[in-house]
């Protein structure tokens, strides 16, 4: 064999393994993302915020003064209350709407270009389907917008809902645990610092805070971060999801785990 | 490219495939099938370990520090205090102190007028008790003595009291000048701190720009050193363009530091000059504040002084009578200076309870005011901005990799991963080698 020849069989089996994969499957190309302050940013919703700050305004106004005539602290929270009501409510009358008619236009479009998923614009780097031109057209036409007949088709984006994981009972605990660790830490440390002679002294008892509460973290929050992680990855594998983000990230669609990954840490 | 040329036809073929394949491998992410079935043009990028990697990660691990720092300071009981709402404290602190000092001298004042009726009560009893005529005139008159001596006893009380007035006056007066100074020159470190770290990410962001601008290039010759076959003349010229490079981007670095430093040693100066000055301004105002506080409480105790005639005791009196009103005074006197005691006793207490809330006022650490409030925001914005600017980059050459490699979609900050392809690595590495 001359090499020559040699030279082009070695070239044509590096390109076999460069260039021709042995398992082609199609790629991922039903997520779509939407730039949600771009969506925000529109007249509607910029004139409905102002409406609902000067309508805050207002209320706090009036908070301050009822506040002032409470006496205990349970009067203090029934006012409280009642103030945090009144501005729901409000909210809901005025952004209800506008939110309901966006998420009616992001679901339209989702529908319309066969995605599964639509996801927050910051979480995508690079690809995928840009539809927030679309959702804006959609949504500041005159026209009535119709719910989607069916649910999103599944997806292989799976989301899980961090806030509910940290209300579990020993994720909680741990964190109250290492709040009121840190609080005592700082009023300790805060009172070496102000003691401190020199800047040195003070960068020295500053590392060592920081040191005391790094440890203090790796020791109790770590393996739970650690435990839920995996648990995530167990139950992405076993429902066939290649990724799995956020809650707060996922605008429409995906495939809620979050129950699945709470019962997986409970076991 | 002649040495080359004049290579034998198969080196050459072997030269061009290696050359290719090493290409593709680049191109192809280091062999990574972004379209096999496990990946399926999806990508991700774990943006925290990359942040970890950046160039610029030492000064946000800085930035982070120096913000978490004065939180940690800030964390002492402290009234965060600007410089109006001290000015605006003092005033009420010494008006109070005025007000206390108005009340005893009434307090006193009365006390002496009543303890002067009693007296001529009880010695013009005592005179009419020994058949004396006129008793009423005649204690009138012993009273008026006896009313001097209490003036006196008045007067010398208040004596003490400026004395006890004047040093704690100059006491404050030290503790407001040494505070103001401290102050201002608290303020010129963080304006030159301020004016430092504005320098300091000016050459950040020009190492940046440089770095970026050269980044393509940089990347093109590394490839090229990165092909085994090539000559060494070549690799020779490849690695003098790369030191080129390195040379230009340090040279405008360096002369951009050089420009810095000499302004920031100017700055200094001025802020050292400026300083100066303000406390001498500021420390004279006060020092001039105290001594018309000073002279104003003195001229009050002299005029009391001034108002105490000499004495004039009736002398034609029996000895026991003399002796009995002679009781008599004693014990008023007795019981009025015990009773004027108690009201300057108040009035101490009064003042040095206002004293140690001036002093806390003005004795206040830095920290207390709304300068480290400032500073901590323009820490965060500076973060912010820098954190920022490290995502921007990271995104950018993700992405960059990603088009160049064929993938579809990337994610960034997923919570877990059974599919798509790890970028992390990859990135990491663009961004330090744009940066080496």
């Amino acid at each position: 064999m001359n090499i020559r020849s040699l030279a082009l069989i070695i070239g044509a089996v590096m390109a076999a393994v460069l260039l021709a994969p042995g398992a082609i499957a199609a790629d991922l190309t039903d997520v779509g993302y939407i730039d949600q302050a771009d969506l925000a940013n529109m007249p509607v919703f910029v004139s409905a915020n102002r409406q609902l700050t000067g309508y805050k305004a207002q209320l706090d106004a009036q908070f301050n003064n009822a506040i002032k005539h409470a006496r205990t602290d349970a009067d203090r929270q029934r006012v409280s209350m009642v103030f945090q009501q009144q501005f729901s409510d409000k909210q809901r009358e005025i952004i209800g709407p506008l939110f309901q008619r966006a998420q009616l236009a992001i679901a339209a479009v989702s529908t319309s270009r066969n995605l599964t998923v639509v996801v927050d614009k910051r979480i995508v780097i690079y690809g995928g389907q840009d539809i927030t031109k679309d959702v804006e057209a959609l949504f500041t036409s005159p026209q009535a917008i119709s719910p989607p007949a069916a649910s999103p088709p599944p997806s292989e984006i799976g989301f899980v809902d961090q806030t509910v994981l940290d209300g579990l009972p020993k994720v909680k605990s741990a964190n109250d645990t290492m709040s009121t660790f840190a609080a005592a830490q700082r009023e300790v440390y805060s009172a070496k610092i102000a003691q401190a002679r020199s800047n040195t002294e003070k960068q020295q008892i500053f590392a060592e805070y920081n040191k005391t509460l790094t440890d203090k973290q790796d020791q109790l929050l770590k393996p739970l971060v650690d435990e839920t992680k995996s648990a995530t990855a167990r139950v992405a594998r076993r429902k066939s999801l290649m990724l799995v983000v956020d809650r707060a990230d996922v605008i429409y669609g995906g495939t809620d785990i979050t129950t699945d990954v709470q019962n997986e840490l409970g076991k | 490219m002649s040495s080359a040329n004049s290579r034998p036809p198969a080196l050459r073929i072997w030269t061009s495939l290696v050359i290719a394949c090493a290409g593709a491998v680049a191109l192809s992410g280091c062999g990574v099938n972004v379209h096999s079935a496990s990946v399926r043009g999806t990508g991700y990028v774990r943006m925290d370990e990359a942040i970890k990697h950046h160039p610029l990660y030492a000064q946000l691990s800085q930035l982070t520090d120096a913000i978490a720092a004065i939180d940690l300071q800030a964390a002492m009981p402290q009234v965060p205090l600007s410089g109006a709402q001290i000015a605006q404290q003092t005033a009420v602190l010494n008006r109070e102190l005025r007000d206390a000092q108005v009340r005893a001298n009434k307090i006193l004042a009365q006390k002496q007028q009543d303890y002067t009726r009693r007296e001529q009560q009880a010695v013009a009893a005592a005179l009419a008790a020994a058949g004396v005529k006129g008793a009423g005139t005649l204690a009138a008159q012993q009273m008026s003595s006896q009313s001097a001596q209490q003036m006196q006893q008045a007067a010398s009380a208040a004596n003490s009291d400026f004395m006890a007035y004047q040093q704690s006056v100059i006491a404050q007066d030290n503790a407001a000048s040494s505070s103001v100074a401290k102050q201002l020159e608290a303020q010129a470190t963080q304006q030159y701190r301020a004016k430092a770290m504005q320098l300091q990410q000016n050459e950040t962001d020009l190492s940046l720009r440089l770095t970026q601008q050269d980044a393509q290039q940089r990347l093109a010759i590394k490839m090229r050193l990165s092909n085994l076959a090539m000559d060494e003349t070549s690799r020779k010229q490849a690695q003098a363009q790369l030191a080129a490079l390195d040379a230009k981007e340090a040279s405008a670095l360096n002369a951009q530091r050089k420009t810095d430093a000499a302004t920031l040693q100017a700055y200094q100066a001025q802020l050292r000059n400026q300083t100066g000055n303000a406390i001498r301004s500021q420390v004279g105002a006060i020092q001039a504040q105290t001594q018309a506080k000073i002279a104003e409480h003195r001229n009050q105790v002299g005029a009391q002084l001034r108002n105490l005639g000499p004495p004039a005791l009736p002398t034609n009196l029996p000895p026991g009578l003399q002796a009995r009103i002679q009781q008599i005074h004693s014990q008023f006197v007795a019981q009025f200076q015990a009773d004027a005691l108690k009201t300057v006793n108040d009035y101490n207490a009064t003042k040095a309870d206002l004293s140690r809330q001036f002093a806390a006022l003005h004795g206040a650490d830095v920290g207390a005011t709304g300068a480290a409030g400032k500073e901590l925001n323009d820490l965060q914005h500076r973060r912010d901005a820098l954190y920022a600017q490290m995502v921007g980059q990271v995104q950018r050459d993700a992405a960059r990799l990603a088009k160049e490699q064929g993938f579809s979609i990337v994610f960034v900050n997923v919570e877990a991963a059974t599919g798509g392809y790890d970028m992390t690595g990859q990135v990491i590495k663009d961004l330090e080698s744009q940066h080496e």
